[in-house]
This record gives structure tokens, C-alpha cells and sequence, in this order.
């Protein structure tokens, strides 16, 4: 693959949704970016790109990942600036949807950029060879389709056109930036309409709302049955036509019907629907408006969820419908509701190989990363046998792609000693290919068995020395059998392998302890044995500390409570980009317990920046724990102090158990576990210093009285409990002290009620 | 005794703290552009002057080590000019000029620089390492927070919202008015900062309203009444006077502003802080041998709206005599700056404006009142 340095800078043209959402993910790999859009106000010619910049430092979920990442965002307009291109290696064109204007735009563009910087678009309509046309051979070789998804920082996927004439090693440079530096996992989609997610997301949408309007099946009970049974999230079809706008529907239609050809099974399904263009008229488009097919009716204070009539288009109360619990197979075969949303969508996807994309892998993974499908097509054609979906389709009147006929009684996934395998078109099994660089948990585990395993953490052997520790309970949350199998990897990696990595391909890193388990326990007031939990955390996590090898955890998505303080126990991190890590312990009225509080401290006295003396450390992890602070993203994380300087960040979670791996085996040479730290801390003092504060924040109603007593027990570990400003501070005395703060907080109700209320409803008690 | 003069007085421009223009600079660098400009101002041989004694409540940081001595440094005083800091919280620099007195009538020298000193985005309000004593903090309200204070003021003296919120524009308008009129512009020395020279306040609000104050939200306590907006900002800032004797100032031909007649501290209860000045003041009135009736001009500085209108009931203050060119809510109250800034504007006030006596008083955090009496030398 080709060095990602090899952009420098890159220049986004259009600083609409889309535009300026590429703009902040360039900027957050840490690359400077200029953001041009056209001038619309003479007194301040850059006023559309810096609204654009404003506007997404208010957005949330927010499309930067650090205030510095904001800063590398520079803005100007097309007619001052375009000049400056020449400064890119990389443009993106991310205008309107108009070929005259992006046609009209290239030509500047020719005009004044530097030979070999890379020009892309981010069409998601126009096919390639139409948007060159009348432009130079030079221009030609230089320029390819870069598709994001919205919003571009989260959406994992990006679809990749390029021509005949598309130069294959500037190309590369530009894939290996989106891999490696956006992050994005990179389908490559012929040049053909709506290339692969939106042409068949579109397809399965519309099938979704003709269906429903045709079988007279609500809103509710569609989503239902074309949601989680299918692995789709639960936004299903029309929560999530309300999420991405009902008025963008007769844009998507209009323009499909317009590219495809005359026979293209979509033309047959994109119906005009009286009651979406009244919607759309109502202002009923979605989130965004008033509403869409659900809304939320504040009349008369308080707000409830309704949901509209689709036979009516009144909106009635919202219904709660259970999702059918039947596999899939037998709910297509028997519910006419799922057999329509989902066979044609089926058939249609099997028919887009080779026309839309190479191979059927491109498709699911376009759906999957796209749509956030649970599964693609071909892995949901598996679940219900390709053999008993092509009868069903026989049966229903659908024509059986020859793919699916070409399977027959075969599945379209096989697995071949250690290798997963797909159908190809030839009707040969052919490797699942991976990007270059790139390791994949499972593919590690096919065919062999863990090192070590029980019901909640299993230890793999991932080969050059390296073990996995992987945790496998529900959420990945932690308990005392995690804490075994931690206690018997040690000796185990010491005696023959070099290095630890903590890693698992779950959604979550890690929700933390077990409350579940945590609240059985305390109900039976068992504090024995949850005292022996939070001992027997502390001990495992500081024997990974101190373990005689590297260890390396690697966190992404929320990592949090003691799924926070096993990366701060560890040797060093490699985070993925989107990480969300904090210790929210205080939530459930108790404090971090498995030596969270000393491993903060020990960072924030590292911090050259922090003014010398007991309290600024303290103080600041205070403020941090005191409030459940939890980081949008890594680099954030890193400012909270979670992360070190040294730590890493990868921004493709598809490289992250590689570069964990690489990191573990970076610190193998010469490696010598830490020392423990020494603490000097501002004892009683400083604990009324931090209870002044937290009453300042209970009298302006930001903390609630049992949030006083829990800071303050968490104030009283941070300042070293009896210390005084003169005595060392060991690491032993923390943990101690960090373990009598909870035992206590444990045994008070409030407690019980805040764990109760976190299990039953997954929010914060405030009591 | 030797009578004792303000014969000069400057300032640096007010900003507002962490997002205003002086975030930047130095608190040393800051005071001792003030101080070469008080020096050029009023034309005093420098090494004539005794000592400088520089006020800041927070003395730490980059206003730590004696900051005094660094800013005489900075200001390439000579050598033979003394340093020394001082802190008494938001009266440290009032304290400045009261000791300055003090020595010039003991004999302990002619000329001193009055300096104050406080950059509150650099060095935090309560400092980098606030270590309360549990003994104290378990008997006492020696710790409760200002904001705290003021309410328990406008409690206990019954001063309304609206009240306040009437006070607080007032006093953006003065200020508002009185920099139009260019009748700030003497006062303010330019300081130079990285990203230019600034010469202006950028703490005033000249579009505040009643409308928009009874907007915000309480800032302390979800019952309270004290907003952002009657409260004073957080400010960077740097003010100086020079002090001297009479004997002197005749002698050297110096821009004499007034004369000081009296002074006086005097605690209270650290929880109603605010009332501090009502003391101070009746013990330097009384100290100056008149009444608050004779007062031409007064200077009170406005920590928080419901404190300032306490002590002017209290004290029976015509407000048309208070705070003329607007106070602490529109200006800033750079804490340690302060002290020197109400001393040296009631001063020049006393002579702008003409009449015989000033008084500039000010409240203090943990529960204490200063006062200066002036009067004019015509």
C-alpha cells in the first residue's frame, strides 16, 4: 500500500453537510484543510465556510474529535481561493448535485492545480465519465470518485469509482489515506447509479414503505419485523426515513429513476406516495422538521410518542410491537410483511454482482458499513439457505438471480481450514481478501482453541509471541472470573510468550463491572464478596502492571468504569479514534475502586503543563471522576489524561488489533516493568478545598445531595484519606484507600437505588 | 505629621479574564508597563522613589517570588528602588497606599509607587493549591465563596433582583458614558501585547439592559438573585499610583490630585463580606473628622451590585456622588489592581470634578473593609 504521508494537505470544495464534514475528518487525522464554498456575502466573502465550521462546533454527536483538530480547518471561498489548491495533494469536490457545476467547477480547478494532485469527487449519483467529460487526459488520470457516508466522521464506509483512465498509484495514494488516516474501509463500486449502499438501501427502503402502505401493516410493526430481525438497527425502515429526512426520499427516487435503466427492478417499486409529499408539504420531514412518520406531541406539556396512520396519515398514539422472535428464515417464509422488505432486496442485491460491484463481499460490506447492517445480503441469504430462498422466490413470483441459482444448495460464506471463503461468480470458492497490514480477530481464532477460557474472558494465542486477552461476557463487562483468567495468563504469557494485548471485536470495549452481578451481591448483602471483588480487581490489574511483559489494551467505543481502569493499568494504549473512556463510577454512587483514582493522579502529575504543589493533580482528576466525564473520541480522551503522550490512536478500527499488536511488540525489547508511583498529596485540606467546590455546584443545582456525599468520598481517596502534605503516598495506601471508600459507599442505599435505576433503565438516578 | 499626596494614578486597560485581550501578558509584564507609564506621566525623578510596593491577592505563579521587586525590575527602575508585595486580598493595593503613608511619616522615605496587580486568566481565583484549614472551614465562613456572600448580603439587607440588575446598568452606562467623553482616556496607560498594543477596556457592556439581565440565570445558587450580570467580571489589570509627601510633590512641581486625610480597615463577618466597607468607612470619616454628608465624591467599589447598594444605604451615600465614571460591574475588578485604581480615580474625581472630600472604600473576601479619605489640596 501506498505511504498515507503522502498527503499533506487537502482542499474540500463545498462546505454543505458534506463537505464540511469530510473537512473535519481530514482535519481530525491531524491533516490541515482548506474549506472552500462560494461567496454569498460580499462584506465577508468566507462567511459560508466559516458558518459551515460554527455550525459544526455545535453539532452533536460533534463531527470534530479535539479542539485542535478544529483549529487545522482553514476557510475561504471558490473565487479568492481556488488558487491555494495548488498548495493540496488532495481536492474534494463536495458541491451540489449538479452536473453543470461540477463540470463547470473541474474546469477551474484544471486551470490552476499542480500536475498530480489528486482531484475526487463525492458524488453519490453522477457516473464518473460523465463528470470528465471535456476535461484533459492529465485531468482524467488524476481524478476518481470518493463517496462518503454521512455523517463522515461515523460512517465507516466509503466507496471508492475510478475509471479506465484513473492513474492506479495516485489512486493508491489516496486509498491509503482514507484507510489509514480517515479511517474509512474502502468498498471499490463500479461506475454505475448510486453505486452499491444507496442502491440498495434506496431499494430496500421503498419496498419497506410499499409494503407497509400495501399490506396495511403500522409504522411500529413494520420496523419491528425489518429491524432487529434482520440485524438492522432498530430505526428499521421508517424511524430511519425519519432520521435521514422524509423530503430526501423523492430527491433519491427522482434521481435513481433517472440514471438506472428502463428495466431496472427499481423503476417497477418507485411509486410517488400522496401521504410523504403531504408530509413533506406539512413540514413533517423528519427529525430535522416537525416530524416524520413518528413525531413526539408536546401539546399540553409533557411529550408523547406518536405515530402516524399511514391508511389516515393521523397521527395516533405510538403502539410498542415486539419484534418476532421467529429465525428468518421462517419469518420470510411466513410474515408477508418481512418476505417484502427484505426477498426482492435480496434478489435485487444478488443481481448487482458483477455489474455493481466485483464481488458479492463488496456488497455486504457496503451494507454493513453504510447502512450499519448487522449483516449483508449474502450473509443474510445464508441464514436463510440460498436453496430455500430461491423456491420462496419462485414461489412469490420473484425472478432468481443467477447468482443465488448459481449457489444452489451451496452457502455463499464457507469456511476452509482456517480461511473464510465466498462464492465467486465462477462458481469457485475464492479467499476473502484482506487490506494490506490488516488483522482480523477471527480469522486468528478460526481453528484454534484459546489458551484459556471461561464464561467471561478467553486468552488467545495471535501468534510472534503476542497472547489476546478477549472478554467475552455480555457487554464485556467485567467480574471476578475476567479477573481469573487475568491471574492465570500471567504466569502463562511469562513462561512462553513476549507480550499481552487486551482486544476483542465486540461493540464495546468494555461497559465495566458487572453490576448485575454487583447488585445480586449487594441484595443479599454479601459484602464479603464484593469486597472480594474489588480486591481481587485491584490485585489483577496491578499484576498486569507489574506483570514481567507488555501489556497493551486496545479500547474503541465506550470503555468505561473498570473498563477505563484496566487501560490505565496497562503498560500503554492504542485506542481507536473513537473512543469513549472515562471513569462514571460516581453515577452509580460509587468510586472507581480498581486503582483508577492513583493511575489518574500519577498522569495528571506527569503533565509538565499543571502548576507544581499537592493539588492541581488531584484536583483535576476530581473534577474529571467527580463528574462521570466520559471522552467523545481518543484525542479527547488523551486531554482528559486517560490516555498518555505517548499512547496511540488508530483511526481504522479495522487496523486496530494490527497496530496493537505492532505496539506490544515494540516494547518487548529491553522491557522493564514501572515503578510504583509516590504520591505527595494535600490531605484533609485539599479534601475541603474540593467539597467547597462541590457545593458550589449542589447550590446552583448541578449536583444533587447524594452527589455530595459520593465527590466527597471520592475527594477524600484523591487527597490521600489521613495523609498529611508531608507524608509519601504509596500506591498501596491508594488501592486501600480507594477500597474502604467503596465498601462504604456499597452499604449505603442510595447506592442500591442508583444501581437499580442504571439497570432498569441504562440512566443515572438522581438522587 | 507629614501630609501625604496622590500625585499620579494609572492603569492599564480592563479586560475580562482567560477570553479578553491582556490573557496573555504576563501579570509582572503587565504591572510594570503601568508603572513606567505612571513614571512618564507624572514626571518623577525615579530615583527618588523609596520602594514600590505592588498589591495582589493571589500571589503566585507569574505573580509570585516577591512579584514587586520583578515589576521594579521589569520597569528597569533603578536598582536602588525597594520591592516589597502585599496582600489583603481585593484591598491589597488600598493597603499599598496606606503603608506608602505610613512610611513617608515615619520617615522612612519621600517617594513611593502604589501598585496592584492581578491576572486573574493566569493565576486562578483562590490560587493553584487552595488548602483550606478543616478547623477553620468546619467554624467558619472564612472560606465561603464570593459569589455565596453576595447573596447572603442581599438577603439579610433586602435588596431585590431588579434593584440590583437597575445598579448594574447604571453603572454600565456611566462607564459607557464616560469612555464617549474620552474621560478614560488619561487614566489608562496602553499595554503592548503580543497581538498589538491595547488601549481599551474590553470589560464594558454599554448594551446592557434591565430586559437582558433579568434574563440570566443566578449564578451561585439556583435560588439566589445574584447574576453574572450584577456581579463583577473576572479581570486582568494592573493599576498604580504615586505616593509622596506634600513637601515633596511642591518641591518636584508634581501633578498633585489630592491629599490623604485618613484611612481605616475594619472586619466583619467573612459571610456578608460585602458590608465591609460600611465600617471602614465610618472609622475613617470620623478618623478625618467629617461626615458622609461632606462627601464630594466616592468610589465604592462594586464587587457585586448587592453589596454596593447595602453599603451606600448603610452609609447614606448620595448616588449621584458614587462610582461617577461607572465601577467594578462595567470596568472589572482585577482583584489586587483594585485598591490603587478606586484611590487614584476618586482622586483624580476630586479634582475633575471639584469639591473637598473623597472617599474610596472597597469590600474584601474572608470579611474585612478598607477606606481612604481624600481631600483636595485647591
Amino acid at each position: 500500500m501506498s505511504d498515507v504521508s503522502a498527503i499533506k494537505k487537502v482542499c474540500v470544495i463545498g462546505a454543505g453537510v458534506m463537505g464540511a464534514g469530510i473537512a473535519a475528518q481530514v482535519a481530525n487525522a491531524g491533516i490541515p484543510v482548506l474549506l472552500l464554498d462560494i461567496v454569498r456575502d460580499p462584506a465577508d466573502r468566507d462567511a459560508v465556510a466559516k458558518g459551515a465550521v460554527a455550525r459544526m462546533l455545535k453539532t452533536d454527536p460533534a463531527p470534530f474529535m479535539s479542539a485542535a483538530a478544529a483549529k487545522l480547518v482553514e476557510t475561504g471561498n471558490i473565487e479568492d481561493h481556488l488558487g491555494r489548491i495548488a498548495e493540496c495533494d488532495w481536492v474534494v469536490e463536495a458541491i451540489i448535485e449538479r452536473i453543470d457545476l461540477k463540470q463547470d467547477l473541474y474546469a477551474k480547478i484544471e486551470a490552476v492545480r499542480r500536475p498530480g494532485t489528486a482531484i475526487s469527487s463525492n458524488t453519490s449519483t453522477i457516473p464518473l465519465d460523465h463528470l470528465i467529460a471535456g476535461r484533459s487526459e492529465e485531468f482524467a488520470r488524476d481524478f476518481l470518485i470518493t463517496h462518503f457516508f454521512n455523517p463522515p466522521r461515523y460512517m465507516r464506509l466509503i466507496e471508492i469509482v475510478t475509471g479506465p483512465k484513473s492513474d492506479p498509484a495516485l489512486v493508491a495514494r489516496v486509498e491509503a489515506f482514507v484507510d489509514r488516516a480517515m479511517g474509512k474501509t474502502i468498498v471499490r463500486a463500479k461506475d454505475t447509479p448510486g453505486f452499491i449502499a444507496n442502491r440498495i438501501g434506496t431499494f430496500w427502503i421503498q419496498s419497506g414503505l410499499n409494503a407497509a402502505f400495501d399490506l396495511g401493516v403500522t409504522v411500529e410493526e413494520a420496523d419491528a419485523i425489518a429491524g432487529k430481525p434482520m440485524g438492522v438497527p432498530k430505526t428499521g425502515i421508517f424511524a430511519l426515513v425519519d432520521l435521514v429526512g422524509v423530503d430526501l426520499m423523492p430527491n433519491l427516487q427522482k434521481s435513481l429513476t433517472s440514471t438506472l435503466a428502463p428495466d431496472d427492478p427499481y423503476q417497477a417499486i418507485a411509486k410517488a406516495s400522496p401521504l410523504i409529499e403531504k408530509m413533506i408539504a406539512d413540514g413533517y420531514t423528519g427529525r430535522k422538521g416537525k416530524g416524520g412518520f413518528y413525531r413526539l406531541n408536546r401539546d399540553g406539556g409533557g411529550k408523547r410518542k406518536e405515530a402516524i396512520d399511514l391508511a389516515t396519515g393521523a397521527y395516533r398514539e405510538a403502539i410498542t410491537v415486539q419484534p418476532p422472535r421467529a429465525d428468518l428464515a421462517t419469518l420470510v417464509a411466513t410474515n408477508a410483511y418481512a418476505w417484502a422488505v427484505l426477498g426482492p432486496t435480496l434478489a435485487y442485491a444478488a443481481s448487482l454482482v458483477p455489474s455493481a460491484a466485483d464481488d458479492l463481499v463488496a456488497i455486504d460490506e457496503a451494507m454493513k458499513l453504510g447502512y450499519n447492517w448487522k449483516w449483508g445480503p449474502f450473509e443474510l441469504i445464508d441464514k436463510i439457505g440460498a436453496a430455500r430462498l430461491a423456491a420462496l422466490m419462485t414461489e412469490k413470483g420473484v425472478p432468481v438471480p443467477p447468482l443465488i441459482a448459481l449457489a444452489g444448495d451451496r452457502s455463499f460464506y464457507r469456511v476452509e481450514g482456517t480461511k473464510q471463503q465466498y462464492l465467486g461468480l465462477d462458481g469457485a470458492y475464492h479467499d476473502v481478501a484482506v487490506p494490506e497490514g490488516v488483522i482480523r480477530f477471527e480469522d486468528l481464532k478460526r481453528g484454534q482453541q484459546p489458551l484459556l477460557k471461561n464464561g467471561s474472558a478467553a486468552l488467545w494465542d495471535i501468534g510472534d509471541g503476542v497472547v489476546a486477552l478477549e472478554f467475552t461476557g455480555k457487554m464485556n463487562a467485567l467480574d471476578g472470573e475476567v479477573m481469573k483468567i487475568i491471574g492465570k495468563a500471567i504466569p502463562l504469557v511469562q513462561a512462553s510468550y513476549k507480550a499481552l494485548i487486551v482486544y476483542n471485536d465486540g461493540t464495546n470495549f468494555s461497559a465495566g463491572a458487572n453490576l448485575g452481578l454487583a447488585l445480586f451481591a449487594l441484595n443479599i448483602a454479601a459484602w464479603g464478596e464484593v469486597e472480594k471483588l474489588v480486591a481481587g480487581g485491584q490485585q489483577a490489574y496491578k499484576a498486569l502492571k507489574y506483570a514481567p511483559f507488555p501489556v497493551v489494551s486496545a479500547p474503541f467505543g465506550m470503555a468505561i468504569g473498570g473498563g477505563c481502569e484496566i487501560l490505565l493499568n496497562s503498560d500503554a494504549i492504542q485506542a481507536h479514534a473513537e473512543t469513549y473512556t472515562g471513569l462514571v463510577e460516581v453515577g452509580v454512587g460509587l468510586i472507581p475502586g480498581w486503582g483508577g483514582c492513583g493511575e489518574m493522579i500519577e498522569r495528571w502529575m506527569e503533565n509538565p503543563a499543571l502548576p507544581k504543589g499537592p493539588m492541581p493533580a488531584p484536583s483535576k482528576v476530581f473534577e474529571i471522576v467527580s463528574t462521570a466525564t466520559v471522552s467523545k473520541s481518543a484525542a479527547q480522551a488523551r486531554d482528559y489524561g486517560f490516555l498518555r503522550p505517548s499512547d496511540g490512536i488508530t483511526m481504522n478500527r479495522d487496523r486496530l488489533l494490527a497496530d496493537t499488536k505492532a505496539k506490544a511488540l515494540s516494547l518487548v525489547d529491553g522491557y522493564q516493568p514501572p515503578k510504583p508511583p509516590e504520591f505527595r498529596l494535600p490531605g484533609e485540606s485539599g479534601r475541603v478545598g474540593m467539597k467547597m467546590a462541590a457545593e458550589s455546584f449542589h447550590k446552583r443545582g448541578l449536583a444533587t445531595d447524594y452527589d455530595l456525599v459520593v465527590s466527597d468520598a471520592l475527594a477524600g481517596v484523591l487527597t490521600g484519606g489521613p495523609a498529611d502534605l508531608v507524608d509519601v503516598v504509596t500506591e498501596k495506601d491508594m488501592l486501600k484507600l480507594e477500597r474502604e471508600a467503596f465498601m462504604l459507599r456499597v452499604r449505603d442505599p442510595r447506592t442500591l437505588a442508583r444501581i437499580e435505576t442504571m439497570l432498569e433503565t441504562g440512566k443515572p438516578l438522581r438522587n | 505629621m507629614r501630609n501625604v499626596v496622590i500625585a499620579g494614578y494609572a492603569r492599564s486597560p480592563f479586560h475580562l479574564a482567560s477570553k479578553g485581550a491582556l490573557a496573555r501578558v504576563r501579570p509582572d509584564d503587565l504591572a510594570a508597563q503601568v508603572v513606567r507609564g505612571l513614571i512618564a506621566k507624572t514626571g518623577v525623578e525615579a530615583s527618588d522613589i523609596e520602594d514600590i510596593i505592588v498589591g495582589c491577592a493571589f500571589p503566585e505563579g507569574e505573580q509570585g517570588l516577591n512579584v514587586a521587586r520583578l515589576i521594579g525590575l521589569l520597569a528597569d527602575l533603578p536598582l536602588s528602588v525597594g520591592g516589597m508585595t502585599v496582600n489583603r486580598f481585593c484591598g491589597s493595593s488600598m493597603s499599598a497606599i496606606h503603608i506608602a503613608m505610613g512610611q513617608i511619616q515615619i520617615g522612612a522615605g519621600e517617594v513611593f509607587i502604589a501598585a496592584g496587580v492581578e491576572s486573574m486568566s493566569r493565576v486562578p481565583m483562590s490560587g493553584f493549591n487552595p488548602l483550606p484549614n478543616p478547623t477553620l472551614a468546619a467554624k467558619s465562613a472564612a472560606y465561603m465563596g464570593m459569589g455565596d456572600t453576595a447573596e447572603n448580603v442581599a438577603t439579610k439587607y433586602q435588596i431585590t433582583r431588579a434593584d440590583q440588575e437597575a445598579f448594574a446598568v447604571g453603572s454600565q452606562q456611566k462607564a459607557a458614558a464616560a469612555r464617549a467623553s474620552g474621560k478614560l482616556v488619561d487614566e489608562i496607560v496602553p499595554i503592548e501585547a503580543k497581538a498589538g498594543t491595547v488601549s481599551e477596556d474590553g470589560t464594558l457592556r454599554p448594551d446592557t439592559s434591565a430586559e437582558g439581565l433579568a434574563g440570566l440565570k443566578p449564578a451561585f445558587s439556583t435560588e439566589g438573585s445574584v447574576t453574572a450580570g450584577t456581579a463583577s467580571p473576572l479581570t486582568d489589570g494592573a493599576s498604580a499610583v504615586l505616593v509622596c509627601s506634600e513637601d515633596y510633590a511642591r518641591a518636584h512641581d508634581l501633578p498633585i490630585l489630592a491629599r490623604i486625610k485618613s484611612v481605616a480597615v475594619s472586619g466583619c463577618a467573612p459571610e456578608i463580606m460585602g458590608i465591609g466597607p460600611v465600617e471602614a468607612s465610618r472609622k475613617a470619616l470620623s478618623r478625618g473628622g467629617i461626615d458622609g454628608g461632606q462627601l464630594d465624591v466616592v468610589e465604592l467599589n462594586e464587587a457585586f451590585a448587592s453589596q454596593a447598594i447595602a453599603c451606600m444605604k448603610d452609609l447614606g451615600l448620595d448616588p449621584a456622588k458614587v462610582n461617577i465614571d461607572g465601577g467594578a460591574i462595567a470596568i472589572g475588578h482585577p482583584l489586587g489592581a483594585t485598591g490603587a485604581r478606586i484611590v487614584g480615580k476618586a482622586a483624580s474625581l476630586l479634582k475633575r470634578e471639584g469639591g473637598k472630600y473623597a472617599l474610596a472604600t472597597q469590600c474584601i473576601g474572608g470579611g474585612q473593609g478598607i477606606a481612604t479619605l481624600l481631600e483636595s489640596v485647591e
